[in-house]
């Protein structure tokens, strides 16, 4: 049970403080000020005191400090994703700014009690269901909660301790994505009647070591769903993972077709196979985990709005988009040669945009003499690197760079050589591109009541790649 | 005065002033004014400013009959629970307001009366609590939500009234085993009795029987997701399978959960099945498939939950000899962009998952990390690569003894220091190898500054001395400056120069001995060092007096015996790791320690007795399906899955490789990009062709 929450302002004033408990010391909110927020040693996201835990977020943005306290063996996992949801909720009702939170901070109160069964034990966080049992309607609409919970995610799982690669950040705030689409905008509101919008999104990850072998390489991917719909529906599809397209053979689970086909799927590397091995699927809770489990059909009645209906996880037979060498040599005058070279792998027709590297370069560099092939590359002396954009960029094709750095007089060789050769990064999002070849094979929108007559409903789907963290070491 | 901050400290009298001016004008809009007064409240009463607050009791009163918004009713409330909490006896005033909005028809209204009631410790209050729950649970019609709320509340009542609680356990188990009613109230219930035992002494833990619970799984369908968070938490331990069928068809059943996208559900989840697997004596491999991969997917999520599976992670391979979940390496690789509490939990990962297959793999990471510019994590990188080669035996401490050897070459001192600390662990764990380096590590004495390394060095010279010819000079370094060392620096300087001194009982060591005494005996504070060296000095007074008593023999025994081998201890006691792994998800689990330690009052779990309870967690054998394919079969897989391996590993970014359509080549020379001041030095023509275009400005 949470026993209290309390909500900070970045610099570590107490806005709001909920007590479940009314045995806990009011005192309780100054031990969490004193001991972690003014203290700049903490090297954790959990604070034991005798027998009183905390386990605090912060929120994206201004850094306000969600903090839950608890004094017995509290399950953990329920306190981190409730407060994430808390966040999220804040952050739709605009209440993530002190300043707001400060005139409007009853509506907090509000949520909490909304989200929070009486005891301190966390029962709503579905932010549609929320939302109908609120007495305000949040500033934003459900879909940029999620799309800024998704930003939430990026920002503190990158940027937590030192916003790093803050320009970086920027693709995850296009709400969804969806705005491409002819006339579905991410809006669920704008939708017209019986359209349903499903969004394959996916985010590689991939770390390349200085020999160009992969060290780690997966796909975190989601399949968004906005939902508009006259009457009560049941959705069905199937997509081409490996296990349901192999239904003709009695044993779902079977551990030797999984492998074998890894294996052939291993000789057709990055050639376009026709399934994808799904290391792990998790679902939005309409879908009915008993019939996946069963029959690997995900099948749902969708709540009107957005949800993210499931999220999977694949290592497998990657379609890696880019490829990137690069040749980082010390010359004599302690400069730095910077050769690299990107090559795109997706095909030709298609178009990356917003790709962006970012090079590193040794401390103490004053100025960078570059030269590209293509795009705009800049050096930027405040984040100690060089950042080479493309605003779109076409399949299969090479571009080059060659730079050298300009170090300071003082430069050492020694220091040159103790720099810790932060890896090179790029950022990129591509339509109509899955990097796992995964495809929605089937989509079917059935009426509740009766299963034979379908519905009939204008369905959009879409993919977006774009990237995790995508490094390579040099 | 509605333009005036809200969130500052108010008097009350200022509060009760801004409440009465708009009270006489009797117009819509100072609704929103008062709102803002009350407001106030609520924000001193964050800010502490209860003494001031306390005053405007009889306004509140007031405000409470006449108005009928929410917000209003939720801001007097909170005013009762939180004076309430501190002067129970003050709110009794309160009392008809609140059996008011008890009677009202407005759910939330009644939920927040209830709650009310139930925050404030005054038999009043609570004699209405108890009433108002009785009524709601004779009455089966309620809405849940309302039901719900009545539940969870018996759990507060129960600090204020332990008796009257234990009186309704009947009443609460009737609700759970009640196969018509609300399934999210049945959850409410098992949750109450679950947690009311955990928390009384002298109650026996709650003990359910299969049936019941695999009437409350099967309920699963129909929840939202805390609640089924909340029912498999509630079943572990509680639930105890008699036969093998038993668990069999309970994990049948929760398997499917792991797929759940809130954490809370499929770590629950993965719990209760590593729970159940206490009752059986094999599992499918596609049990430990699915186990392996649901805990995989969790580390995408944000990094205070990746931080809880990464520890969860560590104790599930703490826990069995034989882990119930197959992790690959590469998940455990450091990311530049984590925090460190990720990088530091990922190295402990890694150094738990370490055999000799995946040593290179892992080596190479470590080595990266070494190099890394924050300094606490290339500490902790060299210090891992150390505990591997203590850990994995001779064949794998050479290859670690060549990175370290690599790194010496990097020659940033923390990173040597660290590196001489732990090469002392290697030589303690294999002594006669690694000779041939010992020189390369002296070479670097001067970088020992920290009291760890220089202990260690001191360490290495001492017994290593046969290999250093130099090494009475190297060690006088040491015991020229041991004024300004720190205590234990000083204990190994004196034990070393008497273990030197009986090797070689030279007129120059035994100087230096002399001088050390004198320094040690006479210029020392700590009592301890102090008698240490007297002790040594008699001792070799003695030998040297009085050869029949102490032989030379004797004293080298004593003075420079064999040192044991060590060994790297990372399990835990028995007991501990069965109460941590029934644990999964908590608090306890972060820390990795036993409840008891960090909550004082709680209950320890353990395994109950069963028919079918596995004595030893190395029993369970996973079996790979299709055993009627016999052994053959089995060995091909395998062979397969290492070639898959072997492959993975050697991919590179080549095989993904494919031809380019179109080749952009450099043209032109570099520039720089920062050109501000080239502009200036541009030619005179080019600067006039400037000017001369035709531009709007």
């Amino acid at each position: 049970m949470i026993n209290a929450v309390l909500v900070y302002s970045a610099r570590g004033e107490l806005i709001v403080s909920k007590m479940f408990k009314p045995t806990l010391k009011r005192s309780v909110g100054d031990i969490f000020r004193v001991q972690v927020i003014n203290s700049l040693d903490v090297r954790s996201p959990i604070l034991t005191l005798g027998s009183t835990t905390f386990h605090y977020v912060r929120t994206p943005g201004e850094g306000l400090w969600v903090v839950s306290v608890s004094r017995n063996n509290e399950n953990s996992a329920a306190t981190w994703e409730f407060l994430y949801k808390f966040a999220t909720m804040l952050a739709a009702y605009r209440l993530d700014s002190e300043e707001v939170l400060k005139e409007e901070f009853m509506l907090a109160w509000e949520l909490l009690d909304t989200m929070v069964e009486g005891g301190g034990i966390p029962s709503e966080t579905d932010p549609h269901r929320i939302i109908s049992a609120m007495s305000v309607k949040p500033a934003m609409s459900p879909v940029d909660v999620r799309a800024d919970a998704r930003q939430q995610q990026t920002t503190t799982s990158t940027g937590a301790f030192g916003h790093a690669f803050p320009q970086l950040l920027h693709r995850a705030s296009n709400p969804g994505g969806i705005s491409i689409l002819p006339h579905a905008t991410g809006d669920g509101a704008q939708l017209k009647r019986n359209e349903i919008v499903m969004v394959v999104q996916e985010s590689i990850s991939i770390l390349v070591s200085k020999d160009g072998s992969i060290l780690k390489a997966y796909v975190d991917g989601g399949i968004d769903l906005t939902t508009k719909l006259e009457g009560a529906a049941v959705c069905q599809f199937g997509l081409n993972d490996s296990l349901s397209t192999d239904n003709s053979s009695n044993s779902k689970w079977d551990p030797l077709r999984s492998k074998e086909t890894q294996g052939t799927n291993l000789e057709m590397k990055n050639a376009h196979v026709g399934t994808v091995l799904l290391r792990d699927c998790k679902f939005h809770q309409c879908v009915s985990l008993e019939r996946f489990d069963r029959d690997r059909i995900i099948r749902f009645t969708p709540p009107e709005g957005t949800i993210e209906l499931m999220k999977y996880h694949v290592r497998d037979n990657l379609n890696l988009p880019f490829k990137v060498t690069s040749m980082v040599i010390p010359t004599a005058n302690n400069e730095t040669d910077y050769r690299v070279t990107i090559k795109s792998l997706f095909p030709g027709k298609l178009s990356a945009k917003n790709v962006t590297m970012r090079i590193p370069v040794p401390p103490g560099t004053l100025d960078c003499k570059i030269n590209v092939s293509n795009g705009n590359c800049k050096f930027l002396p405040e984040e100690n690197a060089m950042v080479w954009k493309f605003h779109k960029y076409n399949g299969l094709t090479e571009n080059k760079l060659s730079a050298i750095t300009v170090p300071t007089r003082d430069t050492t060789q020694l220091a040159l050589q103790q720099w810790s050769r932060p890896p090179i990064s790029l950022d990129f999002e591509i339509l109509m591109y899955s990097n796992t070849g995964l495809v929605v094979r089937y989509f079917t929108v059935l009426d509740k009541h009766n299963n034979n007559t379908k519905f009939k409903t204008v369905k959009w789907i879409k993919y977006v790649s774009h990237s995790g963290s995508y490094e390579v070491r040099y | 005065m509605s333009d005036q901050r809200i969130f500052a400290r108010y008097k009350a009298s200022e509060i009760r002033t801004d409440l009465q001016t708009i009270d006489v004008k009797k117009i819509k809009s100072s609704v929103t004014k008062r709102k803002h007064a009350l407001r106030k409240i609520i924000a001193n009463l964050t800010l502490g400013n209860y003494v001031e607050m306390v005053v405007l009791f009889p306004d509140i009163l007031k405000f409470w009959q006449i108005e009928d918004d929410l917000e209003v009713k939720r801001i007097c409330h909170e005013y009762v629970r939180t004076i309430g909490a501190l002067k129970p006896r003050f709110v009794i005033d309160a009392m008809p307001s609140i059996r008011n909005d008890l009677r009202s028809n407005n759910e939330q209204l009644q939920i927040m009366a209830l709650e009310t009631l139930v925050g404030i410790p005054f038999f009043k209050f609570t004699d209405e609590a108890f009433n108002f729950i009785m009524t709601m649970i004779n009455k089966r019609s309620s809405s849940p939500a309302l039901m719900k709320s009545a539940v969870y509340s018996l759990l507060q009542l129960d600090e204020w009234d332990h008796e009257r609680v234990m009186t309704l356990l009947g009443v609460l188990h009737g609700i759970f085993e009640d196969h018509v009613g609300l399934p999210t109230v049945q959850v409410a219930a098992l949750k109450t009795l679950y947690t009311l035992h955990d928390k009384t002494k002298n109650l026996k833990p709650l003990h359910i029987s299969v049936d019941t619970a695999l009437d409350l799984l099967g309920l699963i369908p129909q929840l939202n997701e805390w609640d089924v968070s909340n029912l498999l938490e509630c079943l572990v331990t509680v639930v105890v399978p008699q036969t093998h069928d038993d668990s069999y068809d309970m994990i049948d059943i929760v398997l499917p959960q792991l797929q759940h996208v809130n954490t809370s559900v499929a770590l629950k989840s993965l719990e209760f099945i590593v729970y159940l697997l206490n009752y059986v004596d094999e599992i499918s491999e596609t049990v430990v498939d699915r186990l392996s991969n649901s805990i995989l997917t969790l580390l995408e999520k944000p990094p205070e939950l990746q931080f809880l599976i990464l520890r969860n992670i560590i104790l599930l391979l703490l826990t069995r000899e034989k882990p119930v979940v197959k992790l690959e390496v590469s998940y455990f690789f450091v990311e530049y962009n984590d925090p460190i509490y990720i990088k530091d939990t990922k190295l402990e990962c890694l150094y738990l998952l370490a055999n000799s297959n995946t040593l290179p793999q892992i080596l190479d990471e470590l080595e990266q990390y070494s190099t890394d510019i924050d300094i606490q994590m290339s500490r902790k990188a060299v210090r891992a690569i150390g505990n591997l080669a203590v850990k994995l035996g001779a064949e794998a401490a050479e290859t670690c003894v060549d990175v370290l050897m690599n790194l010496l070459e990097f020659g940033v001192d923390y990173v040597v220091q660290e590196i001489i600390s732990v090469f002392r662990n290697i030589l303690r764990r294999y002594p006669d190898r690694f000779q041939s380096d010992v020189r390369a590590i002296v070479e670097y004495i001067d970088c020992a500054q920290v009291a760890e390394s220089k202990n260690a060095m001191i360490w290495i010279i001492c017994n290593y001395s046969h290999l250093l010819p130099n090494y009475i000079e190297l060690f006088e370094v040491f015991c020229s400056n041991i004024k300004s060392e720190t205590l234990d620096v000083q204990f190994s300087i004196l034990n070393s120069a008497i273990k030197f001194f009986v090797r070689d009982p030279s007129p120059r060591l035994e100087n230096m001995c002399l001088r050390l005494f004198n320094f040690l005996t006479e210029d020392v504070n700590n009592p301890d060092l102090r008698s240490r060296a007297f002790l040594y000095w008699r001792l070799l007074s003695i030998s040297k007096e009085r050869v029949d008593i102490l032989t030379p023999e004797v004293l080298k025994e004593i003075v420079d015996g064999e040192l044991p081998v060590i060994e790297l201890n990372t399990k835990l006691d028995q007991n501990v790791l069965e109460e941590l792994e029934l644990n999964i998800g908590t608090v306890t689990s972060v820390y990795l320690k036993p409840t008891g330690q960090i909550f004082h009052t709680a209950k320890t779990k353990h395994l109950k007795d069963s028919p079918v309870l596995n004595s030893e967690k190395g029993h369970l054998k996973i079996i790979k399906q299709d055993e009627n394919e016999g052994p053959k079969y089995e060995t091909t897989l395998e062979n397969k899955g290492v070639i898959r391996q072997k492959l993975q590993r050697n991919s590179t970014m080549n095989d993904y490789d494919r031809p380019a359509e179109k080749v952009n080549e450099l043209k032109g020379k570099r520039k720089s990009s920062t050109n501000n001041a080239s502009k200036l030095a541009r030619k005179p023509s080019l600067l006039m062709r400037k000017f001369s275009l035709k531009k709007k400005f």
